[in-house]
């Protein structure tokens, strides 16, 4: 293998990007990634935070102490994670980051590694989807892009500029990739527009450095809120309204799930709604 | 295999590994700075934490050719005051993770010399002890300037 440090974007061709690592490193370890070549990207990302557009070079630890950052983003980093992780971890990186789906660490044959069958539909799945889970049933563990996706966020890449949500498809038997970007394609800045008020609110199995079970932000226009969930599908889900819990679909063991998502939307809600 | 120039401590070293290899394994098994522990070695436990340009990063998930800054690893901060703490503190039970603890602790004292125990609960929540001696941590560095 060999590592080569991107000093322009045009040098970025073939080979897996790495930024911070702490995705990237562990997935190559376990075999998931394989690759002979390395880009070290953090030389030709954006850094820093200039308005309301977000390098997507900047940490997370940056982040969680920016004042000019809107609060459920901040929030989000804050509630992720561990410190040495939100140190290393690029904002863009955490957007593209794998479900911590079990089977799929452990590399079982399951439909995202091209297998035939879902293993935590029929097995362990505490943790996993309660929506659009029929297929794969893995959870995204991304607090940040449910913050960003509350908050509406744009995406700037070396390509196009896109939505957040378009960012992420469910994956079919015809494409299992959960991410929209093409080969070489990647995220250069994050643009959010203003918001009123934004709440980030999570439970998790211990009080700090876990995933999150539910992570729920909302951000509010004026009369209207978005709702975003982290942990609930495949991938960061927009919520139809308060109401849109009622569309769920969880498996026999996640039930409960829907129970405290329902509680931290309620929250959350109340919360946008009094600042 | 490639080399790797780092500095480690103040010190200028060159090592020859294969891209790849972690930082945690080189400053280890090459370099000699043992100070390190790998415990899960997959960037959860905070065990391998080091600083680099004073910032604590897991050094078992940071490749050692990626390393651009300057190391401090737990022998760089033998003369710290929070080592004595530590001990005053008998913050140590099995003493696996506390290198990390202490390197982690070293770079919240320096940004914040007086943390709150909210502050410390958030800066050190990488950095895990199987044998539970958090309570004692949390006064070692609170008593960190003796």
């Amino acid at each position: 293998m060999e590592l080569v440090r991107a000093t322009s974007l045009e040098q970025v061709d073939g080979g897996i990007a790495i930024h911070g690592g702490t995705e990237v490193v562990p997935l190559l370890r376990d075999g998931i990634l394989q690759t002979e070549k390395l880009v070290d990207i953090r030389g030709v990302i954006p850094r820093g935070v200039a308005g309301n557009r977000i390098g997507a070079g900047t940490t997370l630890a940056e982040l969680e102490v920016d004042p000019q950052v809107p609060d459920a983003l901040r929030e989000a980093c804050r509630l992720a994670a561990s410190p040495q992780l939100r140190n290393m971890g690029s904002i863009g990186g955490n957007l593209l980051q794998s479900t911590r789906c079990w089977y799929w660490r452990l590399k079982y044959p399951c439909h995202l590694h091209g297998g035939d069958r879902c293993h935590a539909r029929e097995g362990e799945h505490r943790e996993h989807a309660i929506f659009a889970n029929d297929y794969c049933a893995s959870a995204h563990p991304s607090d940040v892009a449910a913050a960003l996706l509350a908050l509406g966020t744009r995406v700037h890449t070396t390509q196009r500029e896109l939505a957040l949500e378009d960012l992420y498809r469910l994956p079919t038997v015809e494409e299992r990739e959960l991410v929209t970007l093409a080969p070489g394609e990647l995220i250069l800045e994050l643009e959010l527009p203003p918001v009123d008020a934004s709440v980030y609110l999570k439970a998790m199995d211990r009080k700090r450095w876990a995933f999150p079970q539910v992570g729920v932000a909302a951000a509010r226009v004026g009369g209207e809120t978005r709702i975003a969930l982290a942990g609930v599908a495949p991938v960061p889900w927009l919520l139809d309204g308060v109401d849109g819990l009622d569309a769920a679909t969880p498996l026999p063991r996640t039930a409960w799930k829907v129970e405290v998502a329902r509680a931290l939307v309620r929250r959350a809600v109340t919360s946008v709604a009094a600042k | 295999m490639s080399d790797v120039l780092l500095t480690v401590n103040g010190q200028s070293y060159s090592a020859y590994a294969p891209v790849g290899m972690s930082l945690a394994q080189l400053l280890r098994e090459e370099l000699g700075f043992t100070g390190t522990k790998i415990a899960c070695n997959e960037g959860h436990c905070g065990a391998c934490t080091v600083q680099i340009d004073g910032v604590p990063v897991l050094s078992c998930i940071t490749l050692a050719h990626n390393v651009t800054g300057e190391i401090t690893t737990i022998e760089g901060l033998r003369d710290h005051p929070l080592i004595e703490a530590f001990v005053e503190a008998d913050a140590v039970q099995c003493g696996f993770c506390t290198p990390g603890q202490v390197v982690s602790a070293a770079a919240l004292v320096a940004a914040t010399p007086d943390p709150t125990v909210d502050q410390i609960r958030h800066q050190m929540a990488g950095n895990i002890c199987r044998c539970g001696t958090y309570p004692r941590i949390e006064e070692a560095i609170q008593k960190w300037r003796g």
